[in-house]
């Protein structure tokens, strides 16, 4: 999935204060086909951003200058797609990443192909805010389509009737594949604001769509992930 | 210069001052000569009664200067002369006018009276004398006290205080761990307690009053001890004791070595108070190597891992030799990597510094995150997973509940014996709901329950291999902080079986949003 040239022209701004983990980045990125550039610091990362105008930064959050936190904003303020690196139990720094607008995020020690898939997600989720090409329609995993034009789910051919929550949720996901959506942003967008903390209607909402879409799964292998205390992501790779 | 000799507080303030009473009672009779000479030039002129106001100097000079007694002899001498040199029949003791009688009984009067006020000034001055000299002995004691820092300092400096101030042996001994006496420092040295000042100082201890000769209560030793004064109770006792005298402290002796008691008891309260803070200073300094650890091993131990293990997992085999070494290689990379995350986790709960963010959690979903992370690692062993699909919501930390099952699941890997893991949620038996990781090894040694939760515990006499213990007790102390409680038992058909069990007070109802 990792051929070289997969990366077309696109940018790739890597904000990391160690060389060694730059230098491997470096090489897988270029390797993909990314025009690669580098920052040590936050101050050279803004410095970066503006020189070279890069369509992706994959920011580390411990810079030695400054909390990667505070350059986060501006980065995506100037149209830069970040995906944050951050240690696994580093949860609230990930959900305060991506409430700030942050795409995705990658857990150290990262698997190359990890940070690979995650760029693609994010530099596909960046078209499609600029309405370029992207959005698609109809969207497949296994044997189910959601077609968001039609506000329809079929499994194997067949319409599913879900509820509107239900529906709403796995649109919502649907209308970020791949890509994590925090509990509090599915939230906020499904059950409207002051309800970012009711995760238990999430649960059960999930519990419904996997109990329609993929009752027939092995156990374990349901699309739909959860990443604990952070948020909900649609794996279309499983199936 | 001992105590007693130089503030008069000792029982005989006139034995030094023998020579200055002599030398008084000589100044006496020549006064009253003087006087008499005096008298006899003026007889030609004066009469008789101007005479005998002249003896007046004499009588007040030795009232006033030498006491009463002086004072009366000094009277009755100049009675005597005036009596003898002047009144008629002269040259004789007979007195012939009963009204140079009256004059006799006044020299007498004024002597008695004059030697009585002055020898009442003379004790209020002395008195004065001594409280000063008393004030400036404790405000030089408090001061060397202040210099004191540490507790067997401040007893070696009472000892040395007390028997240089009172000219008397002393013992210092303080409560033990039991509470019984024990001998801190003596002068002259001496190594312990014999019965009886053990008992006596014992005694002093447990009531808080001075037991001795000349103390509140007499016992059978030959020394005084009292109390050091503390707010709980006295903190030690001191005892005094002088072979020399009947008593070891006399009159006001023993009101002073209070004093001094009371003075060392705050002393130690202070020293009480220093050593807390420096203890507090330790504990913090304490916590601010383990914070720097956490921040050492976060930052300086992952960065490279995160580099070795991201390397490798890019390395693609050219060989089926190197396929193996590169799984071998990773399989140990992520091995050492979850026992950096162990190790984090394990300050974090050591210092108290692990985040409480409880939610709704499904167990399935938690479930299926730790599998997902520990995919690579897990499915050789192959995992059965029978988690029921409409279990209640339970309230837990996301990030701790992840972490233990991760751990557990680890943990049933590396035990197992390389077979089948089953995951299994059900109720428990006390009306909760539990969540069991088993494995096909050789179990929990049969008493071990509990101890292989226990910090870097590695079960003799079993074949368990590998890890660190860490892992364990990581998932007691997470689930712990969560509410959770943790067992550890033996399958009926082999193997362990690790469970979490959620009571069921954070057990949550599944609701059904409008």
């Amino acid at each position: 999935m990792s051929g070289p040239g997969e990366g077309g022209s696109a940018g790739v701004l890597l904000i990391d204060d160690d060389p060694a983990i730059r230098a491997l980045l470096r090489q897988t990125l270029s390797h993909a086909g990314y025009g690669v550039s580098e920052a040590g610091s936050a101050a050279q990362a803004l410095a970066e951003r503006a020189a070279r105008a890069p369509d992706l930064a994959l920011l580390d959050l411990g810079l030695p200058d400054r909390d990667g936190l505070e350059i986060l904003p501006q980065l995506v303020a100037a149209g830069v797609a970040v995906v944050v690196l951050s240690a696994r139990d580093a949860t609230a720094e990930k959900v305060a990443a991506l409430d700030l607008g942050a795409s995705d995020y990658v857990t150290k020690p990262f698997d190359p192909e990890e940070i690979l898939a995650r760029v693609r997600t994010a530099l596909r989720h960046r078209a499609r805010l600029a309405g370029g090409p992207g959005g698609q329609a109809v969207l497949r995993f296994a044997d189910v389509e959601i077609d968001l034009a039609a506000r329809q789910v079929r499994k194997g051919g067949a319409e599913v009737h879900l509820a509107p929550k239900e529906y709403a949720f796995l649109a919502e996901l649907a209308g970020n594949p791949g890509r994590v959506v925090t509990h509090a942003q599915l939230l906020r967008t499904i059950w409207g604001p002051g309800h970012e903390t009711d995760v238990e209607y999430l649960r059960v909402a999930a519990r419904g769509i996997r109990r329609k879409l993929e009752s027939d799964r092995p156990p374990g292998q349901s699309a739909l992930r959860n990443e604990p205390g952070i948020g909900y992501r649609l794996d279309l790779t499983r199936g | 210069m001992t105590l007693a000799h130089a503030h008069s507080i000792a029982p005989a303030p006139g034995a030094d001052q023998g020579g200055g009473l002599a030398a008084g009672l000589l100044a006496m009779v020549a006064l009253v000569g003087l006087a008499t000479l005096l008298g006899l030039t003026l007889l030609a002129r004066g009469d008789l009664a101007d005479i005998g106001l002249l003896y007046l100097v004499p009588v007040m000079f030795a009232a006033i200067r030498l006491g009463l007694r002086p004072g009366l002899a000094a009277g009755a001498l100049s009675s005597l002369s005036y009596n003898y040199f002047f009144i008629p029949p002269r040259f004789t003791l007979a007195v012939a006018d009963p009204s140079h009688l009256i004059t006799l009984v006044i020299l007498l009067g004024v002597a008695l009276v004059g030697s009585q006020m002055a020898a009442r000034l003379r004790q209020q001055a002395m008195l004065a004398q001594a409280q000063a000299g008393r004030d400036a002995l404790l405000a030089g004691f408090a001061g060397r006290l202040m210099g004191v820092t540490r507790r067997d300092a401040l007893w070696a400096m009472l000892a040395q205080e007390v028997a240089r101030l009172f000219g008397v042996r002393v013992l210092v001994a303080v409560p033990d761990a039991q509470g019984v006496v024990e001998l801190v420092t003596a002068r002259p040295a001496q190594d312990r307690l014999d019965l009886l000042e053990a008992a006596a100082a014992q005694w002093c201890l447990d009531s808080g009053r001075s037991a001795g000769p000349g103390g509140q209560v007499p016992t059978a030793s030959e020394w005084l001890f009292m109390p050091v004064p503390g707010t709980q109770g006295p903190l030690a006792v001191v005892g005094v004791g002088n072979p020399d005298a009947d008593l070891p402290l006399h009159g006001a002796q023993a009101p002073l070595l209070e004093s001094l008691l009371a003075q060392a008891g705050l002393a130690l309260a202070r020293i009480t108070l220093e050593e807390e803070k420096l203890a507090l200073g330790r504990v913090q300094e304490r916590e601010r190597l383990r914070s720097a650890l956490l921040s050492s091993i976060g930052h300086d131990l992952r960065t490279p891992l995160t580099t070795v293990l991201g390397t490798l997992r890019a390395l693609r085999p050219l060989s089926p030799a190197q396929t193996v070494a590169l799984a071998s290689a990773r399989s140990e990379a992520e091995r050492l990597d979850r026992f950096v995350a162990n190790l984090i986790e394990m300050v974090r709960l050591e210092i108290g510094a692990v985040q409480r963010e409880p939610e709704a959690v499904d167990l399935a979903e938690a479930c299926d995150a730790a599998l997902d992370h520990l995919a690579p690692a897990v499915s050789a062993a192959g995992v059965e997973r029978a988690v029921p699909e409409d279990l209640p919501l339970v309230l837990a930390d996301p990030r701790l509940l992840h972490h233990c099952l991760i751990n557990l699941i680890d943990n049933a890997a590396r035990h197992g014996g390389g077979r089948g893991i089953r995951v299994e949620a059900g109720a428990d038996a006390q009306g909760g709901v539990e969540l069991a990781v088993c494995d096909r090894g050789p179990g929990v040694p049969a008493g071990e329950e509990e101890r292989i939760f226990g910090m870097f515990t590695r079960l003799e006499g079993s074949d368990r291999q590998g890890g660190t213990g860490l892992g364990l007790a990581i998932v007691k102390g997470f689930a712990e902080a969560m509410g959770l409680r943790v067992t550890a038992a033996n399958r009926p058909d082999g193997g362990a079986r690790f469970a979490l069990h959620v009571p069921p007070a954070l057990i949550r109802p599944v609701v059904v949003p409008a």
